[in-house]
């Protein structure tokens, strides 16, 4: 037996810290790269198929698709979803393309200040509106939703464990709110 | 000329201008190689052109020209002509939005097409995209008119009003491309020119093989929106006798040639352009299997004999509208040494090299071809149901080099305007188009008549 046991984790200021911040870290790089993805798009290059070292005189190409990033690729909502989402009776379609313009930079800019820790507990409080808003979403569109329910339902006990370690989430701006 | 309304049937009466169509434009000299078919006085501004017919395949036809890089800067998009409101208001917004940073961005809108040919004296071409029983009037119109036409196939549904296209188009002096877009791919000139004539692969092609399957529910009525309907008089002046059959010409004798002509005139078009012949005798057999009200036969299996340089080619071609299993739509070339599988789709389109044919590696390793994954071994091993001393050994599988990553109808459309521009040469004019159309005429009366018939330039000629 030690004779300088360990503190409890509850009662672990440093584990504690570290809990929050490792919680803080998952909930932006989450939050900010899923919204930065809402920006991706595939730039398809056709490139001429050379026969004897020469490009071809038919016209034949060979394709390569290249992942891009730019404000002209933005989607909020997939397509896909969009569309199931129209169909929805439940669904008031006015907000459907404000909630479209919206989704990608707010997962971008609530990632960014819990990141850096500006309004912590304000940022994770919206945060969770924002997954609960995808959640009620995938609950419309039944049963091929119903993994990605759980999948958001992980992310807000998340967001609880980090509000429950606030007091412990250290190198914050106006961290009282 | 052909008149709408009129019964129409192939005969075998010797066209006057017959006597006309020897020496080197006799048949088979034609089928391959393009050569009146330059416009002589090339516009330098626009194309301004005229849409008739903006149909299904009209749009088709749209869509295809509205990704060509820089069309707007190419073609001014003019006259809309259709009888239908639904169709012609549809396209005049089309072609408005397509050149909406244009003057004149919406093109005016006639129902009929002598009204638009009076008025708009300023047209260089037209795309004709009207059932098949209006191609040869609205053509030779078109033409007669001074227009270049790029009109849909098949050229006609009688062999009669083929006939008068080319007889129009070589009379106007005028380009007439026919809308066998596959002439103008460049997976299928690749194929025909590098790897059948070029590099021989196939070596000795003894049998051709092909097909287009379609399921029943491809292939059911088209409805339509009742408040949409044309009025019964303007249906009649136009050739109809109801909505349902304007909606659905494609199923009836007088407007159209069938299955057959709808889908295997594309394929049978290909049979002939490769082997650079006409076949010498046609058997056909069709039925009404599932379709019982139609006036075509919904299913129809069709056999050519052809004598070529090489040696005798069969080439089997069958159209199902009610069943898509099988493989879909391809033309098939088998030869001693090696199948060419090919289709517009690429999927569809696989190379295979039999067992005891020279090496492909030197075409290979100079990118003529692309190898394909290891073929399963022959015979299916001990478990697999097959007895390994009666098959052969399974061929290796290759791929074209490269793919046409564009709309299917666009190289031929873009063809069409270079050579209205005197840049090109028409890979499908009407006369050899006419020259590889004409065994098609000859289907349904076999499967009709359920007889062989043997063709002759009588039946074959221009």
């Amino acid at each position: 037996m030690s004779d300088n046991p360990s503190p409890a984790p509850s009662h672990d200021p440093l584990a504690l810290t570290f809990a929050a911040w490792l919680t803080r870290l998952w909930l932006a790089v989450r939050a900010i790269q899923t919204g930065v993805e809402k920006y991706a798009g595939t730039a398809v290059s056709d490139q001429a198929v050379e026969i004897d070292g020469q490009p071809n005189d038919y016209g034949l190409t060979a394709s390569s698709a290249e992942k891009t990033y730019g404000l002209e690729n933005y989607s909020g909502v997939p397509a896909g979803l969009r569309s199931s989402f129209e169909s929805e009776p439940l669904m008031p379609g006015f907000l459907l393309e404000p909630y479209d313009k919206v989704l990608g930079p707010a997962l971008i800019a609530l990632g960014a200040t819990i990141l850096l820790g500006i309004l912590p507990r304000s940022s994770l409080f919206l945060l969770g509106l924002l997954y609960i808003s995808l959640t009620w979403g995938l609950i419309l569109l039944g049963q091929p939703g119903q993994a990605g329910v759980a999948w958001l339902g992980v992310h807000l006990i998340l967001i609880v464990l980090a509000l429950r370690l606030m007091p412990h989430n250290r190198l914050c701006i106006l961290g009282k709110w | 000329m052909v008149t709408p309304g009129q019964p129409r049937r192939n005969t075998l009466d010797r066209r006057g201008f017959l006597a006309r169509a020897g020496g080197a434009v006799g048949a088979g000299l034609v089928l391959g190689a393009p050569s009146i078919a330059r416009a002589a006085g090339s516009p330098n501004d626009k194309i301004q052109l005229a849409i008739v017919g903006f149909g299904k395949q009209g749009r088709v036809l749209f869509e295809a020209l509205s990704s060509v890089p820089d069309i707007t800067r190419k073609v001014h998009f003019r006259a809309v002509c259709d009888i239908w409101d639904y169709n012609r208001k549809g396209g005049m917004a089309k072609c408005r939005a397509l050149q909406k940073d244009q003057p004149d961005a919406l093109p005016n809108g006639y129902v009929d097409i002598d009204e638009m040919l009076a008025k708009e004296t300023g047209l260089d071409a037209a795309i004709v995209a009207t059932p098949d029983f209006w191609h040869a009037p609205h053509t030779i119109r078109c033409l007669e008119a001074g227009l270049h036409v790029y009109c849909e196939k098949m050229m006609s549904n009688t062999i009669e009003g083929a006939r008068s296209m080319v007889e129009a188009m070589e009379r106007s002096g005028k380009l007439c491309q026919i809308g066998h877009q596959r002439r103008s791919n460049p997976r299928y000139r690749y194929t025909l020119e590098q790897l059948v004539r070029g590099h021989a692969i196939c070596g000795q092609i003894v049998n051709i093989n092909g097909q287009w399957n379609r399921s029943v529910n491809a292939s059911r009525d088209i409805g339509y929106n009742p408040k949409l309907t044309i009025d019964e008089e303007r249906l009649r002046r136009y050739g109809y006798d109801s909505m349902h059959q304007f909606m659905n010409w494609r199923t009836y004798r007088d407007l159209s040639g069938g299955p057959i002509s709808d889908l295997g005139a594309h394929q049978i078009d290909i049979f002939n352009w490769f082997l650079g012949c006409r076949p010498k005798a046609v058997f056909a057999t069709g039925g009404h299997s599932y379709f019982k009200d139609r006036e075509h036969f919904d299913n129809v299996m069709t056999t050519f004999d052809y004598d070529t340089p090489q040696g005798e080619v069969r080439a089997f071609y069958q159209v199902l509208t009610t069943t898509s299993a099988g493989g879909g739509y391809y033309e098939s070339f088998m030869g001693t040494e090696g199948t060419i599988n090919i289709s517009e789709r690429a999927a569809f389109t696989n190379i295979y090299r039999e067992s005891s044919a020279p090496s492909w590696d030197e075409l290979i390793a100079r990118g003529y071809l692309k190898r394909q994954a290891a073929p399963a071994p022959a015979g299916g091993g001990a478990g697999g149901g097959a007895i390994a001393s009666y098959e052969s050994e399974a061929p290796e599988a290759y791929q074209l080099p490269g793919e046409l990553n564009l709309p299917p109808h666009q190289p031929h459309l873009v063809n069409f305007l270079d050579a209205v521009r005197g840049e090109a040469e028409l890979t499908c004019d009407a006369r050899h188009a006419f020259e590889s159309e004409a065994p098609i005429y000859w289907v349904n009366p076999s499967a009709r008549e359920k007889r062989r018939i043997e063709l002759t330039s009588e039946h074959l000629d221009a």
